[in-house]
């Protein structure tokens, strides 16, 4: 729609929230049996299900890929052809799932401990039944809570958020709107424990004084989204747990 | 709290999309009421609501009564979300005027986010239309407001024009009333009740005219798209106001032609129209009559356009408007006219701008208006009404006096002239500033050199600084410098005194005034190079061979410190002095002959000379009335100082093209189409005068062969053709280099050039600053210097306040030419330079007035019959009886000031010689 | 299918106890497992539901666009079916390891409703010959717990019935061309009459006896199924046998006859629970999968 002002002279954006604000979110754990791990997410209008697969011995036709010391992470990330306002027949192997795939496995690889299993392989596998931006921060999300599920052992959780620059201001967890906007978009994913960036990506133009802050703006928000996230999972547990030791 | 905004949308290729968006409500929004954005204690009194209230406005009472909002006295208004994204949406213009408003803490206006507070938001009702939950949404919004002030013993009122909603928002419990209702019934403020727009009756109902029905948009737009009809801005002719064009690319000749009333249908010049092509039996030709209300206030009444037979040559496309896509209205200025008895309300308003039709509007002053100039603006043109409708918005002051018309023109020409605000000057340092160390440390220290400039007499803003130095190394070359006042320095990005500026665009120069672009503070002290000491300037500095080509450029951020501020005679004066050889003399002798190799090379390469009939007033130090006419003289030295710019100019560009080629602020002068040179060839042709005009240097050489003695040619005639390929001419503009390929300067035969050298009265050099001290790497970029697009936009903003300059300009000479002659007589020489059916155009080079002297009226200026005018095209020659009337032949004219209509006051033109029977005035006493 | 793999001696449990009457899960031949069926839970859809049979979960969503109408029946719109099988069910789905058994459910929802009885189709119709709505129908498979093409039929009936029309208005453009106006209300819809839609019912042949909705293990035990498409009235709209074992005539027309009373029953219980969610307040929150 034209003529959108994304952030209001009063301080707030088309969905009323204001700038340094997320969506609402929701998360849980294991909502699939027959997968080793799975988790699903939703952050605002973006609903995306994972699932893990592992660690296993690896395929047949993923012979070629085995290391001695370490297990091989093989990632797929699809998008449900009813995701996006416009229905879109996506084959499968198409360019951009490519890319995301490539990118969450180089996430993963960072933070899993792949030493602990060696000659074995891991799969990640995301669905996207929503698409409403932020698409990539959803997933790593989603994916960080399946292999906590799984029981994988990791580093660290990671944390994913992404952010623009609207009227100078730096404005995190962007929707749709705000991504086909002509402004530049910073992803970040972090450990939030340890503080470091495991994965970043900007697309669009940024002037270098101005980067800094919508760092410094992500990470805060990545952090929050730890804070939910390890809520998530340590209610999980105890439902667990009192499942466990009631029957 | 989360709730889901639905909307369906049709994309352009006919795809119908589901969207969902996420809606988020908030308990945290700050209504206003306890902050110090609204009163405590709201003061204006109302007959209908007992206790002090609040407004809270409808759209439509913000989109038809802006001009009673924008009264001071309107205060402690609430507008909401909904409302300002209506707005918005409907009309830009009136939101511009929101926003400002918005953005000005003593009017008390706030905007409150209604739509997030979870207090005054609410779901669609099944089967409910957008509007009504509009309007439910602003009533319920309103009922929230009367609710919170109601332990405060306030009120919250509406105001809206739909009766619908005032009804339901009473049986709901509210105070409502219409716009009108409430205005009527303020205390203390009667003159608001004339700036109510009146929207929806008729002030006038004439059956003698009817307009044909405006079509819908809906309608407009699928006719566009295929290609029924054509979309277009409105240009109505100077000439004749009830003619006017639009821009068609697919017609041939690139224009369609509408004319008449009726075709005109209620559009307004400027409008965004929708035109439908008539078929080709019924294409006219543009008239050759001009009509002119003020001139001719009988001429309107008869509006029928003769259906002359016009040979198929001459036929251009003509069409009809069908409806009107945009409208481009504004506040006209203009008097009221003089018809009508004194007791009644309706008036009819004329405005300054010919191509204006006549507005009526309501007012109860019709007394103290009279005679005074007063803002209009119209509000609808309903179908049966011959003029559109309209309201006063205020008054300036009394006809003809000096101050009033100043501003009636710098209103006209959308220049700003209101004094600096408070926020711009903050940003200003105090006025005994003085270099800083650090400054000094960080720039070349050139306070030895000979520095010094050359202005005019009485120039306060010294942009501009020059020094030659034989270098004296053997090789026989030279240092010539030109040093520039460093703005950039002062004016930093985003600052308010940058945005003032960025909005100004240049500094207008009127006869006896100048509207600053930038605060005086900067312009004639710190930043004027004047000679009275240390000053911080950015440096171009040449090494050139002794015949002016340039070896080595450099710039930098420099200190100088002038030894001399001469004007133009000055210098001339001293360089011709032999007794003198001080360093600045022989260094502005060096400058000289340099100047002149570069001008005679600057020629060779097709650099056009064209003139115009400039004149400067002689103003009276005490009335600033003007005493004498001074035509300009061109010196040695202007040319000089000419050059040495230019050069400057040129080598800057370069060097920003190449440091920034996405993003340099550049200049360009693209070179006229062939058809415009038409008219002048023709012109030159009745005299055997051949003109070539394939390229600038052609053209150069044809208009130089010109001043060649001929038989049978008057010497003034090489000067008047050039006068006339000035008008030829496009205009040059400013543009951003990453968007643009053709770069060229046709008037200058310039590959490339900028405006560098007067950042004290142009932006656009400021801009140039900034990007070449970035390159240097003096001082920081930001994002908005890099942004081609941010560019492009100062950059079409810089050039529309450019032309609105000249206007402005050219209408002051104008002004000031009527002031001079009033209460004077005088017989003057003159040339003709335009035939016309009816009329022709004398230029008088004196005084450089150019007017037109009528052949249909006799000389007290009533209309005549005339059987015996034969009007040929082709030769430019009009046939009075048996007298002939060439283009540039030679007459004298009586110039006079006729007040005598003291609505129309102008400048009389009467024929004198040849002395045409009947049409031709008595000569006056010498 | 993703095979489970079962030893000798499995199966042979499995078939004995199916002529017995007896599953492994205790259910009976003619008994569907626990189904959980949720609709309208994806928002930017026309309409959705997600099924959990057992253990095997799918997700539809319905989508609806302008699209020309075919050149054999210009006043009629379509329905178009798509499926994917996500890799969140088995690994073995990455890339293009799904197609098979993706195609197979797809062209057996196609066939089905292609019928005429099935969904009246003019009612999809706009603008003769130029306009029409196409409906698309997109399968997602989550998990595979086994029967997944009734688990597809039942949410796709139950998609459909949650789907809402755009109610469009024409109106005369421009030289007699008809322009296309939304409506301003996005609630202002019409919903399709699903009245008629089919349910696929799969029968597995196992040694004697034929069972319906065979569980994962079970698929293996089976020489043969039949699947056929059945309406509320007990009609049939088409019918396949798909399995590398063979069936003689008689074993066809008994399997067709408790196939027309199993899915008559799951019609009224579908169509039971469909009108009560309808009914339903748009308070209660939709939990889909949290």
């Amino acid at each position: 729609m034209a003529g959108l002002e994304l952030l209001s002279d009063q301080g707030y954006r088309i969905d009323g929230r204001k700038p340094d604000e997320l969506r609402r979110i929701r998360c849980k754990l294991g909502v699939f049996t027959q997968a080793d791990g799975s988790a699903y997410i939703e952050q605002g209008n973006t609903k995306v299900l994972a699932a893990i697969y592992g660690p296993r011995e690896a395929d047949q036709n993923m012979r070629n890929q085995i290391c001695h010391d370490k297990c091989f992470l093989n990632c797929e990330y699809t998008q449900a052809t009813f995701s996006t306002a416009e229905r879109k027949h996506r084959s499968r192997g198409d360019r951009k799932g490519q890319d995301m795939s490539t990118h969450i496995k180089q996430t993963f690889e960072a933070t899993i401990q792949t030493s602990l299993y060696p000659r074995s392989q891991i799969d990640i596998y995301l669905q996207v039944l929503q698409a409403d931006g932020s698409n990539y921060c959803a997933c790593i999300n989603a994916a960080s809570l399946a292999l906590i599920d799984a029981g994988i052992a990791m580093k660290d959780y990671v944390c994913a958020c992404s952010a623009s620059l609207t009227k100078g201001k730096p404005v995190i967890d962007i929707n749709h709107v705000e991504e086909s906007s002509d402004c530049a978009e910073l992803s970040v994913a972090i450990l939030p424990k340890l503080g470091q960036i495991v994965y970043s990506e900007l697309n669009g133009r940024l002037h270098a004084n101005e980067l800094p802050d919508v760092i410094d703006a992500v990470v805060r928000g990545c952090k929050d989204l730890f804070v939910v996230m390890d809520r998530t999972v340590r209610e999980h547990l105890e439902e667990t747990a009192t499942t466990f030791t009631h029957s | 709290m989360l709730k889901s905004k639905t909307l369906m949308v049709k994309t352009r290729s006919g795809k119908i999309l589901k969207i969902v968006r996420e809606h988020y409500l908030r308990d945290d929004i700050d209504n206003g009421l306890l902050t110090d954005k609204l009163d405590l204690h709201p003061l204006l009194q109302n007959d209908l609501v007992p206790h002090e209230h609040f407004l809270v406005l409808d759209t439509n009472v913000i989109l038809h009564q802006m001009d009673v909002i924008e009264h001071p006295c309107i205060k402690n208004v609430i507008i909401l979300q909904t409302v300002l994204r209506e707005v918005r949406h409907r009309s830009s213009p009136v939101y511009k005027r929101l926003s400002s408003i918005l953005e000005n803490p003593d009017k008390k206006f706030f905007v409150f986010t209604n739509e997030h507070c979870i207090e005054t938001w609410t779901a669609r009702k099944r089967k409910e239309s957008s509007n009504d939950l509009n309007d439910r949404l602003i009533r319920i919004a309103t009922k929230y407001y009367s609710d919170c002030l109601s332990d405060r013993n306030q009120q919250a009122v509406l105001l809206t024009n739909d009766e619908a909603n005032c009804a339901f928002a009473v049986e709901e419990g509210l105070i409502a009333y219409t716009a009108e209702k409430y205005v009527k019934s303020v205390v203390g403020h009667p003159e608001l009740l004339d700036k109510l727009a009146k929207v929806n009756e008729a002030i006038e109902v004439d059956r003698s005219i009817s307009y044909p029905e405006h079509l819908k948009l809906s309608q407009l737009n699928s006719g566009i798209k295929t290609g029924r009809f054509k979309q277009g801005k409105l240009n109505i002719s100077r000439e004749n106001y009830l003619e006017g064009k639009i821009l068609c690319p697919d017609v041939k000749g690139g224009e369609i032609l509408i004319q008449g009333r009726l075709n005109l249908n209620r559009a307004v010049h400027e409008d965004i129209v929708a035109v439908e092509l008539a078929s080709e039996e019924e294409w006219s030709a543009p008239s050759d009559v001009m009509l002119d209300v003020s001139i001719q206030p009988g001429a309107e009444i008869s509006d029928s356009v003769d259906k002359k037979v016009v040979s198929n040559a001459h036929r251009v496309p003509s069409g009809k408007i069908v409806g009107i896509i945009k409208r481009s209205w504004r506040p006209y200025c203009g008097i009221l006219e003089n018809y009508g008895t004194p007791g009644m309300t309706r008036h009819l308003f004329t405005p300054a701008e010919r191509r204006i039709p006549r507005i009526r509007i309501e007012t109860r002053q019709f007394k103290t208006l009279i005679g005074q100039r007063i803002v209009v603006a119209i509000d609808c043109w309903p179908k049966h009404s011959k003029y559109p409708q309209g309201h006063f918005v205020r008054s300036l002051g009394e006809i003809g006096d000096k101050e009033t018309e100043n501003e009636v023109l710098l209103l006209e020409h959308d220049v700003s002239h209101a004094p600096f605000s408070q926020a711009v000057l903050n940003c200003l340092p105090s006025p005994n500033w003085a270099i800083p160390e650090e400054e000094l440390r960080k720039r070349e220290d050139l306070r030895g050199f000979p520095i010094c400039s050359v202005d005019p007499p009485g120039c306060t803003d010294i942009d501009d600084c020059l020094h030659f130095i034989d270098l004296n190394d053997g090789s026989g070359a030279v240092e010539v410098g030109v040093h520039i006042a460093d703005v950039s320095h002062f004016i930093r990005p985003s600052t308010p005194i940058d945005e003032e500026a960025k909005c100004r665009g240049t500094t207008v120069y009127l006869c006896d005034k100048r509207i600053d672009m930038v605060p005086a503070l900067l312009s004639s002290n710190l930043c004027s190079l004047r000679d009275d000491g240390d000053r911080l300037a950015f440096s171009c500095i040449w090494k050139m061979s002794l015949d002016a080509k340039i070896l080595q450029t450099r710039f930098c951020k420099s200190v100088i410190r002038s030894k001399a501020s001469l004007t133009y005679a000055q210098a001339q004066m001293m360089i011709d002095d032999p007794a003198k050889t001080d360093n600045v003399t022989v260094g502005l002798r060096g400058l000289n002959k340099l100047a002149k190799i570069l001008k005679s090379r600057r020629i060779l390469n097709g650099a056009l000379s064209l003139a115009s009939p400039e004149v400067r007033f002689h103003v009276d130090s005490e009335t600033h009335d003007p005493i004498d006419l001074q035509t300009k003289e061109l010196r040695d030295t202007n040319s000089m100082v000419e050059e040495f710019m230019l050069l400057a100019n040129c080598s800057v560009a370069e060097h920003i093209q190449q440091e920034f080629p996405e993003c340099a602020v550049l200049r360009k002068h693209p070179g006229p189409p062939p058809s415009n040179f038409d008219v002048l060839i023709n012109a030159a042709k009745t005299k055997q005068l051949d003109l070539n005009t394939s390229t600038s240097r052609e053209l150069a050489v044809s208009l130089d062969n010109a001043e060649k003695p001929q038989p049978g040619v008057n010497l003034y005639i090489s000067t008047l053709l050039r006068i006339l390929a000035t008008r030829c001419m496009l205009q040059a503009v400013y543009f951003c280099s990453g968007l643009e390929s053709d770069f060229k300067h046709y008037g200058l035969a310039a590959p490339i050039y900028t405006h560098f050298t007067s950042p004290i009265r142009r932006y656009s050099d400021i801009m140039v600053h900034r990007l070449l001290a970035a390159s240097i790497g003096a001082d920081v970029t930001f994002s908005e210097l890099l942004d081609k697009q941010e560019i492009q936009k100062i950059c079409n903003n810089l050039n529309f306040r450019h032309r609105m300059a000249q206007y402005a300009q050219r209408a002051s000479v104008a002004l000031h030419t009527q002031l001079f002659f009033r209460g004077k007589l005088v017989d003057e020489k003159g040339y003709i330079i335009f035939v016309r059916k009816n009329a022709v155009q004398v230029l008088i080079p004196k005084y450089g007035l150019e007017g037109t002297v009528f052949l249909d009226r006799d000389c007290e200026g009533n209309a005549m019959t005339m059987n015996n005018l034969n009007y040929v095209e082709q030769d430019c020659k009009i046939f009075v009886g048996s007298i002939a009337l060439q283009v540039f032949d030679e007459v004298v004219v009586q110039i006079s000031h006729d007040a005598s209509n003291i609505q129309h006051q102008r400048i009389n033109l009467k024929l004198v010689k040849p002395n045409l029977p009947g049409i031709s005035s008595v000569p006056s006493e010498s | 299918m993703a095979k489970a793999i079962l030893g000798d001696s499995e199966k042979w449990f499995i078939v004995h106890g199916v002529q017995d009457d007896f599953r492994t899960d205790g259910r009976s031949c003619e008994n569907y497992r626990h189904i959980e069926l949720e609709t309208g839970i994806l928002s930017n859809t026309h309409g959705s539901a997600r099924i959990r049979l057992g253990s095997s979960e799918l997700l539809v969503g319905v989508k609806v666009e302008l699209g020309t109408p075919k050149p054999q029946r210009i006043n009629e719109g379509w329905l178009e079916f798509h499926v994917d099988c996500s890799p969140n069910a088995h690994p073995v789905f990455q890339g293009r390891g799904g197609k098979e058994l993706s195609d197979n459910i797809c062209s057996m929802l196609t066939r089905v409703y292609r019928n005429n009885t099935v969904m009246d189709l003019e009612a999809l119709g706009v603008i003769p010959q130029k306009h029409c709505w196409v409906v698309h129908v997109d399968v997602l498979i989550l998990e595979c717990g086994g029967n997944l093409i009734d688990a597809a039929s039942i949410a796709v009936k139950a998609a459909l019935y949650n789907t809402g029309i755009p109610n469009i208005s024409l109106t005369d453009g421009d030289e007699g061309e008809v322009e296309i106006n939304l409506p301003d209300d996005p609630e202002d819809v019409k919903h399709l009459k699903t009245i008629n839609c089919p349910v696929l019912v799969t029968l597995s042949k196992i040694g004697n006896r034929h069972i319906v909705d065979a569980t994962d293990e079970e698929e293996c035990c089976c020489s043969a199924s039949l699947v056929m498409g059945v309406t509320r009235r007990g009609h049939t709209v088409g019918v396949r046998k798909m399995g590398g074992g063979s069936l003689d005539p008689e074993s066809v027309t008994e399997m067709i006859d408790s196939g027309k009373k199993i899915g008559r029953q799951l019609h009224i219980s579908l169509d039971k629970l469909l009108k009560i969610e309808a009914g339903m307040s748009e308070d209660i929150k939709q939990t889909g999968y949290l």
